[in-house]
């Protein structure tokens, strides 16, 4: 298992790392933790890695107004531990410890994750759940998409040849929101079988105003459940009206691959299952805060 | 890994069947094909590369055979692809019946997958061939429409 | 023996070096001008070789040689029959082996095709994707019934037939005994395991040193002397020409015992052509493919039962999945046949099994070696038994235990040593007591489980007992010297694999020559050193090589007493040997200390006495007349979620009789560990073939290991039943923790989902797949 060989950048600049992206065709190396092991196989062969580890601009988390900005080579591990991530966006916070294993998330990175979009990845889901957006650079300038817009297909993102993921911008989340992340794995730290990440909004009537149903690993990407979420619009988020939309979540909304380690029925089970965890966990959160 | 649908085609079974046993149109069916060229009568040999994500385009050797003719009907195709991630290998049937003015492909792909993809790859197999079938579909449908207008 | 040492938790000699990075593994050997092997792995399970072209690889830059089989000439040859079939009437059994590099044809996936040797294991791996080769398939055999079917694809053309033996043992009268039965309880059992997965893959380096004529190897193996009688043999040179060394290594369990793998046997040869060292070390990949695995085994089983529960007789019929090849004979299936039997009278068996040909990596002995099979079915057939009389689990089986006054029992079947299988002591019902006892049985079923169903929970216990056969033949060595500076030296043959041998041997001699046990310097593995043994394998490192170094240090004790005698001016009888010297019990201070005897006993003037030896130093061999049977019970609670057919360990606990215990720690080690294997076994680990031979899972991303989150810390208790059939009474334990695990697991899922109907008669369980048997069991669709 060792790599075939291929030409190593290093720069020390944003500008120097995008330039150099687009002159030699060369893959962005972040954590590396997943595309390593795939140039070990010899699944991936790039013939150039620019290497982001020591483009310090891009990594760190700030927040001014509101939105919260995680750089794109912040490490999984300083995301968990961040005390602004742990009081401004706790679904991300309790997200954090299912993503691998901590040996992982010391050198895994947020921007790097989204950018392979594994639809068994953990930070796809969340980031949609919360209705942020990436910032993208290249040699030709900066834009942003939203992370609906970003996830476009099996491992496919909306990044164009030469274009990096910057950073991750989280609005502030309105008043009234619960939230809340599970996940079905077989061993801690493995590939989730199915994961979910919700949020839900009351109005002030304590009625469900607004809520996100985000799963992951049952299809290409990310999957909003989307007929779910409609059915809780307007409604008292009751064990009744949750256990529906957890239903439609693990059937209308999906339609999940099958693997060794899973059949489709037996991922629709557990979509259902979670989905009401889920849910009922986030309401309880958000009528915490309406005391 | 058994694959099954069914398609709706633009054109009669007669008006499409010589264009589906045109090499051309028959490797835009087939995403990442990047030479198909029909060796014998009902022989196909060429080159394609597939790439996923991080996963490099690793090329592959094509060979396709074309069996049980029941022109316009239905045919089987042997297919064997061979590179350095593995092979898939297997037999696909094509069964059209006209519907409308268009139409009604059913398709049955009994395929093997062995090596490397095989083995690394468990986790998106179905995902993976999901997508290029349905990459493959809605460009032959494509194709099709071009030439028959 | 008890004392000072023997019997005591002393913290184990090797681990400040293992922990520390200076203990020396395979991969560590690094010599002048060494150069580096990747091998080119058949992707098709079953195929013909219809021609191979290394020429672009010859010509790649930094590629040393490329080697065929045509290359290879006369030293070509199918491997040897490591294990030939024990003799008991009727058996058949059809030779097949494999040769080093592909000829013809391809039987299973991963069999090597070339082997590149060049400068770089880079190089070489960019080397192997310039060969090209024309693989010829063939329809696969995979399916162990189908593969007895007339028409079947043929691994092996010659024998016209998947069958690679097939074995009748019995003993009583099955047919009457079921005649009589009050209830005759029938099921079919499927059986499926994986792979060993040691922390440190297999690797071999070669270096021929052409001034001294001598070929040197390090080997990753369990069995260093023989790999060096068999590698001389094979190379046309002689053995004390040949040294092996088996440094530390990391994890053994059974695949490391096989022998003249297809690299071991080219690694040295291409090192002599070539005239410098080789090196080759296995990746994880390659692991999957290369080395030697366990699977799968379909029994129907039967057992008849009296209406008190005592067994009447039992009756099985199994087809075993050898692989491509049977090199290691009938190790695992014969353990299977015989382990069934258990702790338990059987008065009436009929056991017959085939091993069937599959185009499937060769099957040969990992942790439990065919152990677990037969315990699984013998403890599911006894759990259905029970359920169906309405009778405890518990009292079932204690009904049927042979007594602490019925030994040495003889089952009158042959075991896996070619001798009848005849267990040498034991108490089994204390065993049963202190497991009950230790788990909270009673209380459990009385109170807790009730209480957390009316919480909506579902917990469920089980219990269930084995035997192990360990210890076997046919011998091991050990030679002890004391030196000058008065350290003692111990070497023996056996290879070390992380069991703790560089502690328990010491302890053994350490506690006959009275020194400290640091003081005691312990050689494993080196033929150099020690070239008279067989290897670590079926749990009896510590009964024959401990056995060994026993014998052996008693001699030069017995030496001891002869020299210091008259040294000290007091009669043998008189002296006592302790603290590294030997002293007058009447007169403490009339001493003399080891060392300086040792010294004395090696003069460069005056006479060594006719009839005696210079030093102190003896050889001693053991060699023990049977196996000995360790035992044990095993219990654990679950908590299943229905739901998601979660399964959570809540306590695991094992009392276990290994005779006399040299060291509590490494038993407790070997226990623990051997638990967490067996959690793999029966929870996590599943090698997923499908029809075509294909290996669907070959990482460790997809083959997952129990980690220590997974894994409960295990209670411990235990039984002692000394072993009359060596001097320190002691059994092995280095695979009982593996060995029952999945039957304890299947009873108390069945447990926890009794309202279900549920009946678990395979292993392994994935949730997905108890999420399946959960909705067959309560007949809902899926």
């Amino acid at each position: 298992m060792k790599p075939p060989p291929f030409r190593y950048f290093r720069p020390r600049s944003l500008e120097e790392a995008l330039a150099q992206l687009e002159r030699e065709e060369a893959k962005p190396l972040a954590g590396g933790q997943s595309l390593i092991p795939a140039m070990n196989f010899r699944l991936a062969s790039p013939g150039a890695l620019v290497d982001l580890n020591e483009v310090q601009e891009l990594a760190g988390i700030s927040d001014a107004n509101g939105t919260v900005r995680i750089g794109a080579m912040t490490r999984h591990a300083a995301v968990e531990r961040d005390a602004r991530i742990a009081n401004r966006v706790p679904l991300l916070r309790e997200t954090m410890p299912h993503i691998a294993h901590p040996q992982i998330r010391s050198r895994g990175t947020i921007g790097g994750s989204l950018a392979h979009a594994d639809p068994a990845a953990e930070l796809p889901a969340v980031i949609l759940a919360l209705d942020a957006s990436l910032v993208i650079r290249s040699t030709g300038g900066e834009r942003r998409v939203e992370a609906g817009d970003f996830f476009t297909g099996l491992f496919a993102t909306a990044l164009e040849p030469g274009e990096l993921v910057t950073a991750v911008e989280i609005p502030a989340a309105p008043a009234r929101t619960g939230w809340a992340f599970e996940e079905f794995a077989r061993r801690h730290g493995d590939y989730a079988l199915v994961g979910v990440a919700v949020r839900v909004t009351l109005d002030p009537k304590g009625r469900c105003e607004s809520c996100r149903i985000v799963l992951l690993s049952v299809g290409d990407g990310p999957v909003m459940a989307r007929s779910a979420m409609r059915s809780l619009e307007g409604v008292d988020l009751a064990p009744d009206a949750i256990r529906e939309a957890a239903d439609r979540a693990g059937s209308a909304d999906i339609d999940p691959p099958a693997d060794i380690h899973a059949s489709a029925v037996y991922r629709r089970q557990l979509a259902r299952v979670l989905t009401r965890r889920a849910l009922t966990r986030a309401a309880a959160r958000a009528s915490e805060t309406r005391q | 890994m058994i694959v099954e649908g069914t398609y709706a085609l633009p054109g009669s079974p007669e008006a499409i069947w010589d264009l589906l046993m045109d090499p051309e149109v028959l490797a835009k069916a087939m995403p990442g094909t990047r030479r198909l060229d029909r060796v014998a009568p009902n022989r196909y040999e060429g080159t394609m590369g597939v790439g996923i994500g991080p996963i490099t385009a690793a090329e592959f050797d094509l060979v396709i055979e074309v069996t049980d003719i029941q022109r316009p009907l239905s045919y089987t195709m042997q297919i064997d692809s061979k590179g350095r991630f593995g092979f898939s290998r297997g037999t696909a049937r094509v069964e059209l019946t006209p519907d409308g003015a268009g139409s009604s492909m059913r398709y049955r792909a009994d395929l093997q997958v062995g090596g490397k993809i095989a083995g690394l790859g468990q986790r998106l197999l179905d995902s993976v061939s999901k997508m290029l079938l349905r990459q493959g579909l809605e460009a032959l449908h494509k194709e099709l429409t071009a030439r028959l207008t | 023996m008890t004392g000072r040492y023997f019997g005591e938790s002393v913290l184990r000699l090797e681990d400040a070096k293992l922990l520390t990075g200076r203990a020396r593994f395979v991969d560590d050997v690094s010599l002048p001008g060494m150069l580096h092997v990747a091998f080119l792995r058949s992707d098709e399970a079953h195929a013909r070789l219809n021609g191979i072209d290394v020429s672009a690889a010859r010509a790649r830059t930094g590629v040393v040689a490329v080697y065929t089989a045509d290359d290879l000439g006369d030293y070509w040859q199918p491997g040897p029959l490591l294990v030939p079939p024990p003799p008991i009437p009727g058996l058949v059994f059809n030779t097949a082996t494999q040769g080093p590099l592909a000829r013809d044809k391809v039987r299973c996936a991963g069999e090597p095709l070339a082997m590149v040797v060049a400068e770089s294991r880079y190089v070489a791996e960019d080397a192997l994707e310039d060969i090209v080769v024309d693989l010829e398939p063939l329809p696969a055999v995979t399916d162990l019934e189908q593969a007895l079917m007339d028409g079947a694809p043929l691994v092996h053309d010659q024998f016209g037939t998947n069958l690679a033996a097939w074995v009748h043992q019995t003993k009583g009268d099955y047919q009457a005994a079921r005649a009589k039965a009050h209830r005759v309880i029938t099921r079919r059992f499927a059986y499926d395991r994986g792979i060993a997965a040691a922390l440190e893959n297999r690797g071999i380096v070669a270096h021929w040193d052409s001034g001294a004529q001598e070929l040197a190897m390090w080997d990753t193996t369990q069995a260093p002397i023989p790999i060096r009688n068999g590698m001389a043999e094979f190379l046309g040179l002689r053995e004390s020409q040949v040294r092996v060394v088996a440094p530390f290594i990391g994890g053994g369990f059974g695949p490391k015992i096989m022998m003249f793998y297809p690299e071991e046997v080219l690694v040295p040869w291409a090192a002599m052509r070539l005239g410098r060292p080789v090196k080759w070390i296995e990746d994880r990949r390659e692991n999957f493919f290369a080395t030697t695995q366990e699977r799968g085994q379909i029994h129907h089983a039967e057992l008849a039962v009296a209406k008190d529960g005592t067994i009447l007789g039992v009756k099985d019929r199994f087809l075993h999945d050898t692989g491509a090849y049977d090199p290691y004979g009938l190790t695992v299936p014969i353990n299977s046949q015989c382990t069934l039997l258990g702790p338990y009278v059987v008065p009436a068996y009929d056991s017959e099994f085939t091993a069937v040909f599959t185009n499937k990596p060769i099957v040969t002995p990992v942790r439990g070696a065919g152990r677990q099979h037969g315990v699984f079915v013998m403890e599911r057939l006894l759990d259905f038994a029970a359920r169906e009389l309405g009778m405890d689990r518990v009292e079932i089986r204690r009904r049927n235990y042979i007594q602490p006054d019925q030994f040495p029992y003889d089952h009158e079947i042959l075991f896996q040593d070619f001798r009848p299988l005849v267990y040498d002591s034991g108490d089994y019902p204390a065993a049963l007591d202190k497991a009950v006892e230790l788990i909270g049985y009673r209380k459990f079923i009385k109170d807790e489980q009730p209480r957390l169903r009316r919480e909506g929970k579902h917990p469920g216990i089980g219990i269930v007992s084995y035997i192990e056969g360990t210890g076997i033949g046919p011998y091991e060595g050990a030679r002890v010297t004391v030196e000058p500076s008065g350290t003692v030296r111990l070497s023996t043959g056996v290879g070390t694999q992380g069991q703790g041998h560089f502690t328990t041997f010491a302890q053994i001699v350490a506690e006959v020559l009275g020194v400290e046990v640091g003081s005691v310097e312990v050689s494993t593995g080196d033929t150099r050193e020690f070239h008279w043994g067989t290897g670590t394998f079926a749990s009896r490192g510590a009964v024959v090589a401990g056995s060994a170094c026993h014998a052996a240090a008693m001699k030069v004790r017995e030496k001891i007493l002869a020299l210091a005698a008259p040294l000290v001016g007091v009669a043998e009888s008189d002296l006592v040997v302790a603290g590294g010297a030997v002293h007058s019990r009447g007169d403490p201070a009339k001493a003399i200390s080891l060392g300086d005897l040792a010294r004395k006993a090696n003069p460069l003037r005056g006479a060594v006495a006719p009839g005696t030896e210079p030093g102190l130093e003896a050889t001693a061999y053991f060699g023990p007349d049977r196996g000995n049977a360790a035992s044990g019970v095993h219990a654990v609670i679950v908590e299943v979620d229905q739901e998601t057919a979660a399964v959570e360990i809540k306590r695991y606990v094992v009392v276990h009789d290994c005779g006399t215990v040299i060291n509590p720690l490494v038993v407790e080690a070997q226990v623990q560990g051997g638990v967490a294997h067996g959690i793999g076994n029966a929870f996590y680990e599943q090698l997923h073939f499908d029809r075509n031979g294909q290996l669907l899972n070959a990482s460790f991303m997809d083959y997952l290991l129990p980690t220590a989150l997974d894994v409960p810390t295990v209670e411990m208790d235990h039984v002692v039943s000394p072993s009359p059939l060596n001097p320190l009474g002691t059994k092995g334990v280095g695979e009982a923790g593996a060995i029952p695990t999945g039957a304890a697991f299947a009873q108390a899922i069945d447990d926890a989902l009794a309202h279900t109907g549920i009946e678990i008669t395979e292993i392994p369980l994935s949730p997905g797949r108890l999420f399946e048997l959960i909705d067959h069991a309560t007949g809902k669709s899926t």
